[in-house]
């Protein structure tokens, strides 16, 4: 039986870490601040849902301000140039959807795809970030699990009729899902998170969201595999 | 911190548990079964024999960041009439993770997969194959958050007294079969530190008249303990003790199998094969060498499942591992706790108490289709 290696001590203020940081909290601030924007688009499109997005909205805005900050604590200039390239697929196919009145592929991006994606990076990173950044990503991890919940209760509520809409939808963004994290993988992994880890969790996250929604196991397999293929097309 | 990666081990007092399912898709108490395939190879069989085409053909990458799945629905009836369902999860471990240096991988499989369970709000889970061993190994009840669940350990069982128990009762009704005596038999139990081999070591003790017992483990300190508990026992090395047995009893787990050669030992021989996973009635063949797969019971009826085939069961309607036995056997009594838990707190009392609910309910000691 193997042993586990002890994790080796991070040096939050190496130039190695601090070059990785960059990035990475750019992406973070980026996604956050998107979350923000494509809240606030879905609260038009869901006028009956304003004041809840509203609230959602704000939320992520207030993330985007604590994770602002934990690049600040380690003297980390954010690579924004980088982030709003890392997420220019995504934020594309949200803005197309949202221009086509399709709630139902923005309610995935956003709310499954999107904060699925936040919720496992942010899970596997806690344990190793530094003090400051933890305590910020711990109150934050807890959000975007209502903000999960959100999508799934609407997708829920007309699953019947966003069903065809979702799997078509998964297809095309989830690919994007993979090579965003193909990407990110060897500066996470400075940040002690790795690859495999993320892609665990993010799988559990969006499965799950997915069943809950009302898709099968099976149909749920078939929907990562379908994204997997694509990404390796 | 804790050293596995992906599991939010310590750090998530400001997120709300979960303790149940929030989509608890079951409107009755289920028990639980976590396994896995017994090799990257088997995976392709199994993923075709559960309608999982997805999951065939895929590399060892793929199931290091595969997420746990709740994969076959299991139906059992008791030989009282009562009948119960389960839920078996693939945790998507597979044993050459241990093989090849993959520790923090096998952690967060076993880890998942308990939360996954958990979440599915099964009343008890058993751990099966590497699972509880993983568990035990790694120390994993010092990792009491996964994500926003806390584990509630009460509610999974190791299934090692059922198994303890079960491989126990093979011993004694297969030395009948085979004339072999107990009063004069030497029996070395290998892996006898471990949960499922001291228990057997007490059993065999303080329920044998056996004339000698090998004890052979890894660890000396631990060893001489057992000794010293026991009152009795030699301990000796794998070769030195293989050549006087009359009876092995093996239920050391090893990610990777080991070569026995079978012209070093006494014929006739009894090989219970305990360990996991099990293929030394594959390896060893030779006339009065009786191989038999340890810790398998055999029940009175069909068992409507489709994984026990899948994972290559010889007689995958009846047959299945003790441990599993376990979950079904505490959900049929109600005994929602964690029956089996922590290393080396198997008592004989509770083996009785496990054996007597074991037989109420039709389960029996697989005996009958020895291999070798």
């Amino acid at each position: 039986m193997p042993q586990l290696e002890a994790p080796a001590a991070i040096d939050y203020q190496s130039e190695t870490y601090k070059d990785a940081y960059s990035r990475i909290n750019a992406i973070v601030i980026e996604g956050e601040d998107e979350a923000a924007s494509n809240y606030v688009r879905l609260a038009e499109l869901m006028p009956t849902h304003a004041e809840e997005l509203a609230d959602l909205a704000k939320m992520e805005a207030r993330h985007k301000k604590g994770f602002t900050a934990c690049g600040k604590n380690l003297n980390v200039t954010p690579d924004m140039d980088f982030a709003k390239k890392f997420f220019s697929d995504l934020h594309g196919n949200f803005q197309v959807a949202a221009a086509g009145g399709n709630i139902v592929t923005c309610l995935l991006i956003q709310a499954l795809i999107i904060e699925a994606f936040a919720i496992s990076a942010y899970n596997v990173y806690i344990p190793h970030a530094d003090d400051f950044a933890r305590k910020i990503t711990e109150s934050v991890v807890k959000d975007e699990y209502l903000h999960l919940n959100f999508g799934e209760q609407w997708l829920k509520a007309n699953f019947e009729s966003a069903k065809a809409e979702l799997e078509r939808a998964n297809r095309e963004n989830l690919a994007i899902v993979w090579r965003m994290l193909d990407e990110v993988a060897a500066d996470a992994l400075v940040l002690g998170m790795e690859k495999e880890a993320l892609m665990e969790d993010f799988t559990i996250a969006y499965q799950e969201a997915l069943q809950n929604i009302g898709f099968t196991t099976r149909e749920t397999l078939r929907m990562l595999t379908a994204g997997l293929a694509a990404a390796a097309a | 911190m804790g050293w596995c990666s992906g599991l939010n081990s310590c750090a998530s007092l400001f997120v709300p548990f979960v303790s149940l399912s929030p989509f608890n898709p079951f409107s009755k108490e289920m028990f639980g079964l976590i396994g896995h395939s017994p090799s990257l190879e088997r995976t392709h069989e199994i993923a075709r024999e559960l309608g999982l085409p997805e999951c065939a053909d895929r590399d060892l990458e793929f199931w290091c960041s595969a997420p746990p799945q709740a994969v076959d629905t299991v139906r059992v009836k008791s030989a009282t009439g009562q009948e119960i369902e389960g839920q078996y999860i693939d945790s998507g471990f597979l044993p050459e993770m241990l093989t090849n240096n993959r520790g923090k991988t096998a952690v967060r499989k076993v880890l998942n997969a308990m939360a996954h369970a958990q979440k599915l709000g099964l009343s008890v889970t058993a751990l099966g194959g590497f699972s509880s061993i993983v568990f035990e190994n790694f120390n994993l009840s010092q990792t009491r958050l996964v994500r926003n669940v806390e584990l509630d350990f009460a509610r999974f069982t190791t299934g090692n007294t059922h198994t303890a128990y079960i491989i126990c009762r093979q011993v004694e009704e297969m030395a009948k079969r085979l004339n072999l005596e107990l009063s004069r038999a030497t029996v070395a139990v290998c892996g006898a530190t471990g949960d499922i081999g001291s228990a057997v070591c007490q059993w065999l003790n303080a329920r044998t008249n056996i004339q000698d017992l090998l004890l052979i483990a890894r660890q000396e300190d631990r060893l001489q303990a057992l000794r010293d508990d026991l009152g009795r026992g030699k301990i000796l090395s794998l070769e030195e003790s293989l050549p006087l047995a009359d009876i092995i009893v093996w239920v050391a787990s090893m990610p990777k199998g080991v070569e026995i050669d079978p012209a070093m030992l006494k014929k006739p021989c009894l090989i219970i094969d305990g360990g996991y996973p099990k293929n030394m009635g594959t390896k060893i063949q030779a006339p009065g060498v009786h191989v038999l797969s340890g810790g398998i019971v055999e029940h009175t009826l069909d068992i409507d499942s489709r994984i026990m085939r899948a994972i290559g069961m010889v007689n995958p309607k009846r047959h299945i591992f003790a441990c599993f036995g376990e979950s079904m056997l505490l959900e049929f009594e109600k005994w929602y706790t964690n029956f089996s838990w922590n290393r080396n707190q198997i008592t004989i009392e509770k083996m009785l108490q496990i054996g007597e609910a074991s037989i109420k309910h039709g389960f029996k000691p697989l005996l009958l289709d020895p291999v070798g």
